[in-house]
């Protein structure tokens, strides 16, 4: 069945798609958004890190393999809003040297763009989204436009854990985080009950929903839920364009037709899709160097956890931290490793689940695990290190011999640390230990090393043959298929990707907006 | 299985959850009232019910009270619904099962009574007990302790147990 004709199909209402589906639309384009997952209200957001597990991917599972692996299960979501329905509001710029990682180190890849012309798009989306900071306490941000509202108060948990940073002579500055600190645009201030794992039902953090969906469903998008893509259809009479998507809906297989077509999946299953497409005839779109799916990157990241006698009240303020430092950020080369890092400081956390101080301590059971929670659910102070991975084309995206339900091939992710960002990331992890010794705690330990956010597997770049996008996003063997979202980056760096994704996804609609 | 709950108790902490089958009736029940009621769990047997329940509290006491066992058994009916934390750590929805099917029969075949738990359970975390078949002891102790974890301490009643407030947006209306 082939239903309806418009201009832009996009595949994936996450942080890019419906990011793209605002701007296009306002910008006169009929638009019609594929959601795999089912849909979801602010109003369904419940506070139980129990029940937000249903936001999560599930089926069909992505198989992994390395020494590192992605963790698809925990970092991908569905549903309206996608993964970034429930992120926790980090958002920071990339830093210049991000944009030129072979170029200045010579390994991985360069960006097909620089910052300065990804920096108006940054101060146009913060501006719209709303981001709270302090732009000249954060001595190493790029250049860009003060932040619109006032950094997040500061809790005792931080202020605690800020002594630690002085005593060692670095430096902190607030967090910036897409959470109002102030109502903003017809969005309330933070309650800082940090629920934000389970999904901001208020609206105080800047998700999809709260953003971007409103706007793009006032211009006219239309937004279909349950409707997973398959795959990308050719144009029989030019293999240049793809003329529809398939997807499976109420147990039917329909086809959509379009003039455009965004596939914005997140980046496991934007790859998932696009290899999906291959028929005997062509090769995968953008797979004719065999670059699709390579270059899967990963953050390494490690929450270092302390016992102060101070009393910290650490359910106190919002998940994502209240502190950042990034004393060492452009030191990539620096001893001891690879690549960039920064310290999240001073989250939000509750006993239980996988982030749970309760659950990273399993060593501790029995008449004995009960005083020490409370003690902790008052005395404990925590902080995240998150450092840049390499991107390496052996870490890549697959599709597995496993099919689903309905016969489609699942993913299959294979991801290594390279040794030297291995190496940064436990340099970092043990620094981590003495920043709390300095700030006081008498005991101190470090969570697993776990994989943050996903990127690459459909890396833009400059040369056709080493890439799979041109710099807009644009599938190279293709005039009118464009990849959106982080399967676009070429390299990782250090910081949080949303920020750069929403601001990919608003320079790309700039562009395709200017062509016709 | 735990005691059966007193009325009180059942009154007291009346959230509901889901359907359990108790003397073959469908009843819509909190895991710990289907616990007390003895619930005919659907995936797992009795026994391996009760061998999940006696190590989930060893490992966090007042995790049988809270339901764990009727917890574990409700979410492998839930297929690819399921809240289980297993899917974070690498156990995917269809192998969950027989993860769980495997964790309870080497407790059956390998730890003595109740009060042998907490040395059967350091075993487990040093991967020492001869026997073991199946996921690594260690890893397995990870996974149920973090399920003891969410019903004894991941709601409303287990944060107001440790003193946290729980200031909720939107209360769950169930437990999980
Ligand atoms: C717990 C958590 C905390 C995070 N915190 C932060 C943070 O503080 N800062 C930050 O920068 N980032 C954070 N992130 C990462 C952030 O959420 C992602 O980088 C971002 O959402 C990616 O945007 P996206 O649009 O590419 O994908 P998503 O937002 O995941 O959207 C992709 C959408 O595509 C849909 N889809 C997939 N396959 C198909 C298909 N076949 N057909 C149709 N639709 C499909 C999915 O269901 C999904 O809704 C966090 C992530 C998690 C899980
Ligand atoms: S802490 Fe703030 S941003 Fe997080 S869920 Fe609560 S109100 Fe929303």
């Amino acid at each position: 069945m082939v239903s309806k004709n418009c201009d832009v199909i996009i595949v994936g209402a996450g942080a890019a798609g419906l990011t793209l589906a605002a701007r296009l639309a306002e910008g006169g384009k009929s638009v019609s958004i594929l959601e795999a997952g089912p849909e979801r209200k602010l109003g369904d957001l419940v506070s139980s890190q129990i029940w937000a597990r249903k936001l999560k991917w599930s089926e069909p599972a992505v198989s992994e393999s390395g020494n590192h692996k992605i963790g698809h299960a925990f970092n991908a979501g569905t549903g309206t809003g996608g993964s970034a329905l429930h992120h926790y509001g980090v958002w920071l710029r990339m830093h210049e040297g991000d944009f030129s990682l072979s170029s200045d180190h010579g390994v991985g890849l360069d960006w097909p763009l620089n910052y300065e012309e990804l920096a108006p798009y940054y101060d146009q989306v913060q501006a719209e989204i709303g981001l709270s900071g302090d732009s000249v306490k954060e001595r190493w941000r790029p250049q860009g436009a003060p932040y619109p509202m006032p950094p997040l108060p500061l809790f005792a948990q931080s202020r605690v854990l800020a002594k630690g940073f002085a005593k060692t002579g670095r430096h902190t500055s607030p967090l910036p985080l897409a959470i109002n600190s102030e109502p903003y645009q017809g969005r309330p201030a933070c309650h800082y009950d940090g629920w934000c794992d389970s999904g901001c039902s208020i609206g105080a953090l800047g998700n999809p929903l709260a953003v971007w969906l409103p706007r793009a469903l006032a211009a006219g998008a239309l937004l279909e839920h349950n409707a997973r893509v398959s795959r990308v259809i050719r144009d029989a009479n030019n293999t240049q364009r793809v003329e529809s998507v398939e997807y499976l809906q109420d147990g039917e297989r329909k086809t959509m037709q379009a003039d455009r077509i965004i596939v914005a999946a997140f980046a496991v299953q934007s790859v998932r899709i696009l290899l999906s497409s291959a028929t005997e005839q062509h090769s995968a779109p953008g797979n004719h160097s065999d670059k699709l799916g390579r270059y899967l990157m990963t953050h390494p990241a490690g929450t270092i956890f302390g016992l102060f006698d101070e009393e910290t009240y650490p359910h106190q303020g919002v998940t994502a931290g209240q502190l950042l430092s990034h004393d060492d950020y452009d030191e990539k080369d620096a001893a001891g490793g690879f690549g960039s890092s920064q310290w999240m400081i001073g989250h939000a956390i509750k006993p239980h689940d996988l982030l749970g101080y309760g659950t990273n301590r399993p060593d501790i059971f029995g008449a004995e695990l009960e005083p020490w929670l409370k003690r902790a659910s008052r005395h404990l102070g925590n902080m995240t290190v998150v450092c840049e991975d390499i991107p390496l084309p052996e870490n890549r995206i697959t599709l597995s011999d496993r099919l689903d339900r309905d016969g489609i091939a699942h993913a299959h992710a294979h991801h290594d640390l390279e040794p030297s960002a291995a190496a940064r990331c436990t340099q970092r992890m043990s620094e981590g230990a003495d920043i709390l010794r300095a700030a006081g705690a008498s005991e101190v330990w470090a969570g697993p090393r776990i994989g943050q956010h996903h990127m690459g597997g459909a890396v833009m770049g400059s040369n056709p043959e080493e890439s799979v996008t041109d710099a807009f996003g644009r599938v190279h063997d293709t005039d009118n298929l464009y990849v959106a979202g982080p399967a676009l980056f070429p390299s990782s760096g250090a910081v949080n990707p949303t920020f750069t994704i929403t601001a990919l996804a608003s320079r790309q609609a700039d562009h395709i907006l200017s062509i016709n | 299985m735990p005691a059966p709950l007193s009325r009180r108790h059942l009154l007291a902490r009346g959230t509901t959850a889901g359907f359990f089958i108790v003397a073959g009736q469908w009843l819509w029940l909190t895991p710990r009232e289907a616990e007390a009621r003895v619930f005919d769990p659907q995936v797992l047997s009795p026994e391996q019910c009760k061998a999940l329940s006696i190590l989930g509290d060893a490992l966090v006491p007042g995790a049988a009270d809270a339901g764990i066992a009727a917890y574990i058994d409700l979410q492998l009916q839930a297929g690819d619904e399921s809240l289980l934390i297993g899917k974070y750590l690498g156990v995917d929805t269809p192998a969950q099962t027989e993860f769980y099917r495997a964790a309870a029969d080497n407790v059956i075949s390998l730890a003595g009574d109740k009060n042998s738990m907490q040395t059967f359970a350091t075993n487990m975390a040093s991967d020492s007990l001869s026997g073991w078949a199946g996921p690594p002891a260690s890893y397995v102790l990870f996974v149920l302790r973090a399920d003891a974890l969410d019903v004894t301490y991941g709601t409303p009643e287990g944060f107001e147990r440790l003193g946290i407030p729980y200031m909720a947006q939107i209360k769950p209306d169930k437990p999980w």
